[in-house]
């Protein structure tokens, strides 16, 4: 009944009826809660009083109370595949309003699930060794933490990295917002214990070309990028187990936005760009002069219909944290921060925001969309620039002088991010952010068993949410090499070999890459552990060689039967 | 066209005591509070919002720092403490600052040690220029009348004198205002007829003060005491200018005075005593919000005026008992307070006194245009572009 959920529309009554009066069906019963504890006790029992040898609950989703189902199974000594859940909730009770077709639509639903069942064959789930060494793709805060946490625990560790150092684009910064810690103090003892870790192997300038196999046992492939100074270096294959991307991300372009003339005024200048002249010491113009007036401009890239709609998170405390560096580097200079809001939602962020301001800074505010317009001055201005902005508060067309403009690019996924996605199997976003497989209760996992992500490379983070999707990662892998083996669901296809051809149709066709042609038989084999029994291949296969166990083709007609109240 | 934005404001405001006007973050409570903002006139909200921002050219145009009577509610209320009354009131002097074309009123604000240096050179000129008088033409004995130290036709033509200057300074700050607010800061002009029609306006906002007294928060008080005691005090010194600058030959006549001169010399007294000392009090203990901050300029102004009060009376007590000298030098030291103190008025919080009805003026003829060109604009939108 799920309370009222299923039971306001749909005559659950009238269903049990309907399928105690089934052929085969020994017991119907309703109840108002089936997956409570005392619903799931009541299927345990009536398994063991009636000895019954299939079960079907016509419920929610199984995607919602499967598992939950299948251990009451489990629990009554019966083997949990025979069980079918007949999803009356989604696809019918919260679809529809008239309840006598509701009802009939419930009863059909049953029917199929009933003649699904009966052909259900007992299954068991497969385990596979889990290999302990893991593989690390970027050498950057997120990349050695999670490779720290992992070879502390005394596993093997392989980094690669595409630069000739590690630290990624935390290096490039000097003191991180809110506290101001210095970046170089938070990379050097990280960068320092990396390197002095036997169990972390470093692969500097190399990209990881290639990689097969399954959770537990992955091969990989790393190619060294440096051909030319070194020779050309062989690529390495290793053995891994797990793999976690944290390729981080790259800042946007500012020149593609045609109203800041960045690459044309000489004194606009982006984030890092600052950040260099804060880490040389210097914060001047091009001409060499301390700037007096200095703007700042957020969301730059970020949150607009043109570039990208997403807001990256990092830039508005940045931004503070510049106004800050350069009124205590040069008191006498003003700075004007040209914002549409204020995004100060982390730790101390508010905090920072009102010591900026007691500092008078000059925030202004406009309107997304409503981008600012930056000029080059007259001579008499007594500045460098103009910019022209719409400010939305006061509703005025102000000017803001300036000697600088400190543009906050966004964060962007890497151009090779896609290659990245391809190698490994992962899947990615619109913006070419890598996808987790669930956003709110799996943010490090990917729908690749085995794959994780971390840090800026699944979407714009800061230092501390980096750090915690990297441990989050090695505390997953961690658990799983504890483990020592892997159970793998038991939903997986399978080749028959004497019906086989070896046309190697469903090697390509394959979502999860779980197929194999093995040469010496001229036969394509699929992998259990990475087959997550989508389907394709049973469907594509021209000599109907491939069965996908759990739904063979006579139980998915049954289940069609069904619906139509065939018997 | 584009208002330039001047960063440099906030740190210049900050001298005038708008010390935490940036953490406002605009919510707006300051403004619905306030008894006096309206649909045409929105502040304090508005006028922070020009100061965050660094527009000093938008505001020196503007009315509504003078609409502010500094009932502190406002400052009460802010969520983030970012002090709308004292911003007001920074604001106002800041405007005076403006309005003064000699440049003097900001030194003063900004330097309370120029001010008060300024004070001692005037007084003390004034003091060896009234020695120097009385000792080469009176006597030191003799208090009034004939062969008097400082005889009360001189001192009628050196008050005359002083007045002028200061009504000069004033008159020329008024036009300056005028021209800013109503020429500057209008953006379509206004006709002569509202002039004459609002002319109203003027006495009545100097005589009663009327939206002092509408503040809120001093309607709770009992009485309307902050507003009563305020209106005497504004009442009595403008009663006493008037009996010393037009009536002073008749004070000091000799040992008869009449008695109109009398009760309004006394009435005047005692409502400069009352106020001066309630404000003194407030300030000391800080019992208001508008007291929580006071700036330099505030306590010159109420100290000298309490010293100008205290050797006026003590004058009148000395010569009604016979101790003439002693008359004689209180005299000096009172004349010493008047003159910086008088002369200090067009530079000061002091020409509240004009610029506050002279706002209400401006204020109620704007709205009026405001409301005039509405009217036109919904008969016929293409009369004005």
């Amino acid at each position: 009944m799920c309370g009222t959920n299923i039971a306001k529309i749909v005559d659950v009554e009238e269903v049990a009826r309907f399928a105690s009066g089934l052929p085969n069906v020994a017991l119907a019963k309703s109840y108002k809660y089936m997956c409570s504890n005392p619903g799931q006790e009541m299927i345990t029992q009536d398994i063991r009083e009636h000895n019954l040898n299939r079960i079907v609950v016509a419920a929610c989703s199984p995607n919602m109370h499967e598992r939950t189902f299948r251990s009451a199974l489990r629990s009554a000594g019966l083997n949990q595949y025979l069980f079918e859940m007949a999803n009356i909730r989604e696809q019918c009770s919260w679809v529809h309003t008239d309840p006598v077709e509701a009802t009939e639509k419930a009863k059909a639903l049953v029917h199929a699930a009933v003649r699904k069942v009966e052909l259900h064959e007992e299954l068991e789930s497969v385990s596979v060794d889990m290999c302990p060494n893991v593989l690390i793709i970027g050498g950057g805060i997120a990349g050695m933490t999670a490779a720290l946490e992992i070879a502390d625990a005394g596993n093997l560790v392989h980094i690669v990295e595409k630069n000739d150092h590690l630290g990624g684009n935390l290096a490039r910064i000097d003191l991180t917002a809110p506290y101001l810690y210095s970046a170089r103090d938070l990379l050097t003892e990280k960068i320092t214990r990396t390197n002095e870790n036997k169990k972390i192997h470093i692969h500097l300038q190399s990209k990881v070309t290639d990689l097969t196999g399954f959770i537990g046992n992955f091969k990989a492939t790393i190619n060294s990028l440096n051909g030319k100074e070194t020779g050309k270096k062989k690529p390495v294959e290793i053995e891994i187990g797990n793999v976690v991307v944290c390729t981080g991300y790259k800042e946007f372009d500012a020149s593609r936005i045609v109203h800041y003339g960045y690459g044309k005024l000489p004194n606009v200048i982006t984030s890092f760009e600052l950040e260099k002249m804060i880490r040389a010491g210097r914060i001047e113009t091009k001409e060499g002069k301390t700037p007096k007036y200095v703007a700042i401009i957020h969301c730059v890239g970020s949150r607009s219909q043109e570039f990208h709609t997403y807001c990256s998170r990092v830039c508005c405390m940045t931004a503070l944290k510049y106004a800050h560096e350069i009124k205590s580097a040069n008191p006498e200079c003003y700075i004007s921060d040209v914002y549409i809001d204020m995004h100060a939602f982390g730790k101390g962020h508010e905090d920072f925001y009102r010591r900026s301001s007691e500092a008078k800074t000059l925030f202004l505010m406009y309107e997304k969309g409503d981008r600012p317009v930056i000029h080059k001055a007259d001579p008499k201005d007594g500045c460098e620039m103009l910019i022209e902005v719409n400010e939305k508060l006061s509703g005025e067309l102000i000017e803001i002088p300036a000697d600088m403009v400190i543009l906050m690019v966004g964060m962007e996924a890497r151009e090779d991010s896609h290659e990245i996605a391809r190698t490994v199997n992962i899947s990615q976003d619109k913006e070419g952010w890598f996808i987790e497989s669930h956003p709110k209760l799996e943010p490090v996992a990917t729908t690749t068993d085995g794959v994780f992500i971390a840090g800026t490379c699944v979407a714009p983070k800061d230092i501390p949410d980096t750090v915690a999707q990297a441990r989050a990662a090695a505390a997953r892998i961690l658990a799983r090499i504890a483990k020592e083996r892997i159970e793998v669901d038991a939903l997986y296809s399978e080749v028959n070999e004497n019906l086989c051809s070896g046309c190697r149709l469903c090697n390509t066709l394959c979502p999860f890459s779980a197929i194999e042609f093995i040469e010496e038989k001229k036969q394509s084999h699929i992998i259990s552990a990475l087959c997550k029994g989508c389907g394709v291949c049973v469907a594509a296969c021209p000599s109907s060689a491939i069965k996908g166990r759990h739904f063979t083709d006579q139980q998915v007609l049954a289940q069609v039967d069904g619906l139509f109240g065939i018997d | 066209m584009s208002t330039r934005v001047n960063p440099t404001f906030i740190d210049d405001l900050d001298r005038f005591g708008a010390e935490d006007v940036q953490l406002c973050y605009q919510c707006g409570d300051c403004s619905t509070v306030c008894p006096h903002a309206d649909e045409v006139y929105k502040f304090p909200r508005k006028s922070m919002r020009f100061l965050q921002m660094g527009l000093d050219r938008k505001l020196e145009t503007t009315l509504e720092p003078w609409l502010c009577y500094y009932c502190g509610q406002c400052s009460e209320q802010c969520p983030r403490e970012a002090d709308p009354g004292e911003t007001m009131m920074s604001l106002r002097r800041w405007l005076i600052s403006r309005y003064d074309f000699t440049g003097l009123a900001g030194k003063f604000f900004k330097s309370r040690a120029t001010e008060v240096l300024a004070i001692i050179i005037v007084a003390l000129i004034t003091g060896s220029f009234m020695l120097f008088y009385g000792l080469s033409r009176g006597s030191f004995h003799i208090y009034d009348g004939e062969g008097a130290f400082l005889p009360s036709g001189f001192i009628h033509k050196f008050d005359l004198t002083v007045g002028g200057i200061l009504a000069l300074f004033l008159i020329m700050n008024a036009i300056h205002m005028w021209y800013l607010v109503m020429i500057k800061g209008s953006p379509f002009p206004v006709s002569p007829w509202l002039y004459i029609k609002q002319l109203y306006q003027l006495p009545w906002h100097f005589f009663t003060q009327k939206r002092y007294a509408d503040c809120e928060k001093k309607r709770g008080h009992a009485l309307y005491m902050p507003w009563l005691l305020h209106l005497g005090l504004m009442l009595g010194y403008v009663t006493m200018l008037i009996l010393v600058m037009v009536f002073i030959e008749r004070l000091q006549a000799g040992p008869e005075i009449r008695w109109e001169v009398h009760i309004f010399g006394y009435l005047a007294s005692i409502g400069l005593i009352a106020g001066t000392i309630y404000f003194i009090r407030g300030r000391f203990r800080k019992h208001y919000i508008q007291y929580k901050k006071s700036h330099g300029t505030d306590w010159v102004f109420v100290v000298l005026l309490f010293i100008i009060v205290l050797t006026g009376i003590a004058q009148h007590i000395f010569h009604r008992t016979g101790l003439l000298e002693l008359a004689n030098i209180t005299y000096i030291i009172h004349l010493m307070s008047v003159v910086p103190w008088l002369l200090r008025m067009p530079f000061s919080k002091w020409s509240h006194l004009i610029y506050r009805p002279l706002a209400m003026y401006f204020a109620a003829i704007r709205r009026d245009a405001i409301t005039q060109r509405e009217t036109i604009l919904s008969v016929n939108p293409v009369l004005i572009k």
